[in-house]
């Protein structure tokens, strides 16, 4: 078996008296996908936080590669290959669509300053893959709609060749037809080599695009399986009962019975 | 970068559009920067034929108000709080405030006051002597950045609240500007030092001279016209859409217009009679019968005002710092997620503020040529009108420079034109005051209906 | 705070009994200040305690740090210490009256020193503020002009002591005024005295006049300080009479350059010794009225009629500049500093 991609081990981080996420351990291999589900409050967002640097966790270890690393800010993550698309999508209200994909990583001019033409017409060609629609090149990113705020987030997520890329909730506000191109893009990504995080509550999305899921309770992971080795039912169990079928690689959190 | 104002929406709303939109669209204007120098030009016209009314004089409408030496002088006057508020125009953008610019005023003052007159000449430079006012000017931005730099660290590292770092730093530095003096007025500057300030010093003066300011005027109209079309051919380069032609000339022939008029205003404002006659005088010139005319040109404080201006603008928008600041405004857990240092953005943003309040405490001492522990007081909240004035918005991620510089001389106007009609001081407490409220009321009103 | 009343009326009754008895003993004289962070203080207080200690009393003080009620607990304090006498720089001369009759009502004499408390029984040792503007005036029609366009710069408009100058200022300019030489063709209040408003009014009140201006009155030296670098920016300096009062080294300065006329100098150490001089009389059992020199006053806001001293101020204009230098207020290098030798007695 190869080295994992990413490995999260015995991952604790509690906020005030709340401990979001309680000892949990989570891998991922390179051109894989694994989807991360839990009721509403699990700790699926928390412990991905952990891994880009949003959050410090209490408590655990970290390696990519195989290798222990300290992740201490989103730049870590970055300078890692980590990028992600939060849930909470966030962008930079006040400016536009091609500042927000490039933040933190603009393009500059021979003379060292800000390339906004070269921003925006690189902007236009990554938007027009993902939004073909996308027009509002010139507003702020806060008189865009969710769906077109989403697209945004995503692109910056993506371009940037990311090795590890965590996606929560990522087609959350996106019509049939946005959704259909993130499934494209993710099988795409997949078969570059790129290890996918995905967080959804939309079980078909999951299992037709991941290839583990992982289930988490309360902050406790319930249990891992392969999709093709578990029902949707029992799937269901896990989130909802904390019930580890026997296919499944049980974790601190499954119920037992 | 964040106005609003421009933007290629669809075709079918062009057409209901009235000629004004889309002239704006066109021309890609801030349509309330229009609304500024709307103002503005109704204040200066109002205060001359008002003026006029009471006493004629050779104003353009009859008035005292809208001759060469008043704009000058008013110029002059506007440049300690234009340069602060282009600062402050970022610290607001960043969501924090800095109450504490008055008082750094004059905390550097005294230090760099007492530098020139005591402590330098005891360390063996002569009063007079050609170093002592680079070493003063380096001083006072030095020491202005470092003030600065202990306020942002404290708001960004040890957690605590722009409002209170600086209002602290309002009370401590004022203090400590009584401390250094003891209470006493330093006087005289630096005899170069004080050129800063704009005045005459001997027969020299401290602004430019009429070739020079002529020089300067053409030069800003080559860099208009340039910019135009370097922005033409970049746009060109990635086929984005082009402003229509007549757009572009109507840009360039208005800018140039405004620049060379107002120079043309400015030298015509020319050295007083004493001044002649003195530096007759010493250069064995006979003046003629009918007086010498010699032109001021621009004076220095406002030339240091105008290059802030031209700088801070650059740093605002076309460089990353500019673009941080402005994320981070918009949403600085955004801009935090997005990898930008927003603990370290903050320290420079208030050394940044700090420098420029070291700089208009050059221009501040070298204007009255001397140095007190009351230099400033009350800049503090002239400098924040002016920016809010200027369309900054108290919310964050919203300012512009040239907005902050518009409404610092919009505030001069109203206090220089109220005194030149001799308004009582009580009623022009009240004029700014209402103003600075009602202009903050006709921005959100504009933003709403924007929307 | 009874209690205490009761024992030092009864200490007070035992007091003039045995007058000699305390006279070996030595008296305490106490001071509150307003505030101590003002520079100046420390040289009255410097003044004061020589000539009460020479005199064999005790010198104590108390700092109201600009609160009026800190004061009010001050000045209790005192009383009840059993000193003799109190003076009191008053931070809210209307809300401290309660205290003087406090002390009174315990025996205690007091002296407003400075500022006025209109107490009838108070005596008022100050500089004749009044004068002040007079002298500034006087001033100018001697050695200044006596025709032609004023300015005039007043102090902040929330300041009593601007209107009591400008009150004395006009006191003596009316005549000429009247008969039309002198034009007042500008007249602005200086928001917190401040010198570079000052200079802003000051150009624009040279733009509204084409610099048609003969002469300034500044009603103090910072100010004068502002109006000078607005007058020099139009080749005018020197050649405009401009007044002021404080001894300002800067302005002092001025004044031997000759872009000054005068300041009008209040020196600290005359108020102060004069005051304590009268303390240590005073504690000694002289009764107030019959104090050398001492006549009344009324010319507060309420027009009470107090025993008062008024010390006459000093308009130091170049020819006497020499007495500062004397008095050690200012060094000689100071005043003196870009001088061309041989153009000031004072600096040679
Ligand atoms: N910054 C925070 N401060 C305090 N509590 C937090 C914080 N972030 C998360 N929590 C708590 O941690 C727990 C886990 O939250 P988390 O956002 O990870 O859930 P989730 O699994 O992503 O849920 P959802 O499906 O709703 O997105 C919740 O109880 C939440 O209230
Ligand atoms: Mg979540």
């Amino acid at each position: 078996m190869t080295t994992p991609l990413v490995e999260m081990r015995d991952i604790s981080i509690a906020f005030g008296g709340i401990k979001a996420v309680d000892h949990a351990s989570i891998d991922l291999y390179p051109g894989e996908v694994v989807g991360l589900l839990g009721h509403n409050g699990a700790g699926k967002s928390t412990l991905i936080k952990i891994l880009s640097g949003a959050y410090r966790r209490d408590q655990g270890e970290i390696y990519v590669d195989g290798k222990q690393v300290e992740i201490y800010n989103p730049r870590d993550a970055k300078a890692l290959g980590i990028e992600t698309i939060y849930q909470t999508l966030a962008l930079a209200d006040n400016v536009d669509a091609a500042a927000n994909l490039y933040l933190g990583r603009e393009l500059m001019t021979a003379y060292g300053t800000l390339d906004d033409v070269a921003m925006e017409a690189e902007c236009r060609k990554v938007m027009g893959r993902l939004n073909p629609n996308f027009r509002r090149f010139k507003e702020p990113v806060k008189a865009l709609s969710g769906g077109q705020r989403q697209s945004v987030a995503i692109a910056r997520a993506i371009h940037f060749n990311a090795r590890i890329l965590i996606m929560d909730e990522p087609t959350a506000a996106l019509g049939p037809a946005e959704t259909a191109q993130v499934g494209e893009l993710i099988k795409q990504l997949k078969a570059e080599g790129i290890g996918i995080f995905l967080i959804s509550h939309d079980l078909h999305d999951v299992t037709d695009l991941a290839d583990r899921v992982t289930v988490m309770k309360n902050g406790e992971i319930v249990g891992s399986a392969k999709v093709n080795e578990v029902t949707q039912d029992e799937i269901l169990g896990m989130i909802i009962a904390g019930k580890c079928p026997p296919n499944a690689t049980p974790g601190p959190g499954a119920v037992n019975l | 970068m964040t106005d609003t104002a421009t933007g290629g929406t669809g075709a079918a709303s062009r057409n209901r559009d009235s000629a004004l939109t889309r002239f704006l669209r066109a021309t890609e204007i801030d349509s309330r920067i229009l609304g500024m120098i709307g103002a503005l030009v109704a204040i200066w016209v109002g205060f001359d034929i008002y003026s006029g009314m009471l006493r004629p004089s050779d104003g353009l409408f009859g008035g005292t108000f809208l001759t060469a030496r008043n704009i000058w002088t008013l110029l002059v006057q506007t440049s300690s709080i234009a340069v602060m508020a282009t600062g402050m125009v970022l610290v607001i953008v960043m969501r924090h405030i800095d109450l504490s610019v008055g008082s750094i005023l004059a905390f550097v003052a005294v230090v760099i006051g007492s530098l020139q007159v005591f402590w330098l000449p005891q360390l063996g430079l002569p009063i007079g002597h050609p170093l002592i006012w680079v070493i003063a000017l380096v001083c006072a931005l030095a020491l202005g950045g470092s003030i600065g730099a202990i306020h942002g660290a404290l708001i960004a590292y040890a957690g605590i609240p722009a409002f209170i770092v600086t209002l602290g730093g309002l009370i401590f530095w004022r203090g400590a500007s009584w401390a250094v003096i003891r209470g006493e007025t330093v006087a005289p500057m630096d005899k170069t030092f004080k050129l800063i300030g704009g005045g005459i010093s001997g027969t020299t003066p401290g602004s430019i001279g009429a070739t020079a300011s002529w020089g300067i005027a053409f030069l800003i109209c080559a860099g208009i016209v340039a910019g135009l079309l370097y922005g033409r051919k970049q746009r060109r380069k990635f086929e984005f859409p082009l402003r229509p032609v007549w757009a572009e000339t109507f840009l360039a022939v208005t800018g140039c217009v405004l620049v060379l008029g107002a120079t043309y205003v400015i030298n015509r404002y020319y050295w007083p009679t004493g001044v002649v006659n003195r530096w007759a005088e010493q250069n064995n010139v006979t003046v003629p019968e009918e007086g010498l005319d010699i032109s001021f040109g621009y004076a220095l404080p406002v030339l240091i005002a105008l290059g802030v201006g031209i700088v801070m603008t650059f740093l605002a928008t076309k460089t990353r710092f500019g673009r941080y600041i402005y994320a981070t405004g918009g949403n600085p857990e955004a801009a935090e997620l997005a990898g930008i240092n927003t603990k370290r953005l903050t320290v420079w943003v208030f050394a940044l503020m700090g420098t420029l309040a070291g700089i208009s405490a050059c221009i501040s001492a070298a204007r009255l040529d001397a140095a007190s522990n009351a230099l400033g007081l009350f800049d503090e909240l002239y400098t924040i009108a002016a920016a809010v004035i200027g369309g900054t918005s108290l919310a964050g991620g919203l300012g512009t420079i040239y907005g902050a510089i518009l409404g610092a001389l919009v505030m001069q106007s109203l206090q220089s034109g109220m005194t030149l009609l001799n308004f009582e001081s009580a009623y022009k407490d009240m004029v700014v005051g209402g103003v600075l409220v009602f202009a903050v009321w006709l921005d959100q009103m504009y933003r709403r209906r924007l929307k | 705070m009874k209690f205490a009343v009761k024992t030092l009326l009864a200490s007070v009754a035992l007091a003039s009994v045995m007058p000699a008895a305390s006279f070996a003993e030595g008296k305490t004289i106490a001071v509150s200040w307003k505030t101590f962070q003002e520079e100046r203080w420390k040289t009255d207080e410097a003044a004061i305690k020589e000539v009460v200690e020479a005199a064999g009393n005790t010198y104590i003080s108390t700092d109201a740090q600009l609160s009026a009620s800190k004061q009010a607990a001050d000045i209790e304090g005192l009383v009840n210490q059993g000193v003799d006498v109190i003076m009191v720089v008053a931070y809210d001369s209307d809300a401290i009256l309660p205290s003087f009759q406090l002390a009174a009502d315990s025996g205690v004499k007091m002296i407003s020193y400075d500022v006025l408390v209109e107490d009838p029984n108070a005596l008022y040792v100050t500089f004749d503020n009044v004068g002040v503007g007079r002298l500034m005036a006087q001033t100018m029609l001697e050695k200044g002009k006596t025709e032609g366009n004023f300015a005039f710069i007043k102090g902040d408009k929330g300041d009593p002591n601007a209107t009591f100058l400008f009150q004395g200022i006009m006191e003596v300019l009316q005549p000429n005024i009247d008969s039309g030489a002198i034009k007042n063709v500008c007249e602005t209040f200086t928001d917190g005295w401040k010198p570079d408003q000052a200079q802003r009014n000051m150009e624009q009140c040279l733009a509204a006049n084409n610099n048609a201006i003969d002469a300034v009155v500044s009603e103090n030296d910072g100010m004068a300080g502002g109006v000078v670098s607005a007058l020099e920016a139009q080749g005018m300096a020197g050649s405009v009479p401009v007044t002021g009062q404080d001894g300002d080294h800067a302005a002092l300065n001025r004044v031997a350059l000759g872009t000054q006329l005068v300041s009008v100098w209040k020196d600290a150490r005359v108020l102060g010794k004069t005051a304590a001089e009268y303390a240590n009389q005073i504690a000694e059992g002289t009764d107030v009225t019959t104090l050398d020199g001492v006549s009344t006053f009324n010319g507060g806001p309420k027009g009470v009629e107090v025993p008062a001293f008024l010390i006459a101020p000093n308009a130091i204009t170049q020819d006497k500049l020499a007495e500062v230098i004397d008095a050690g207020w200012v060094a000689k290098e100071k005043v003196c500093a870009g001088v061309t030798a041989g153009s000031v007695p004072a600096c040679d």
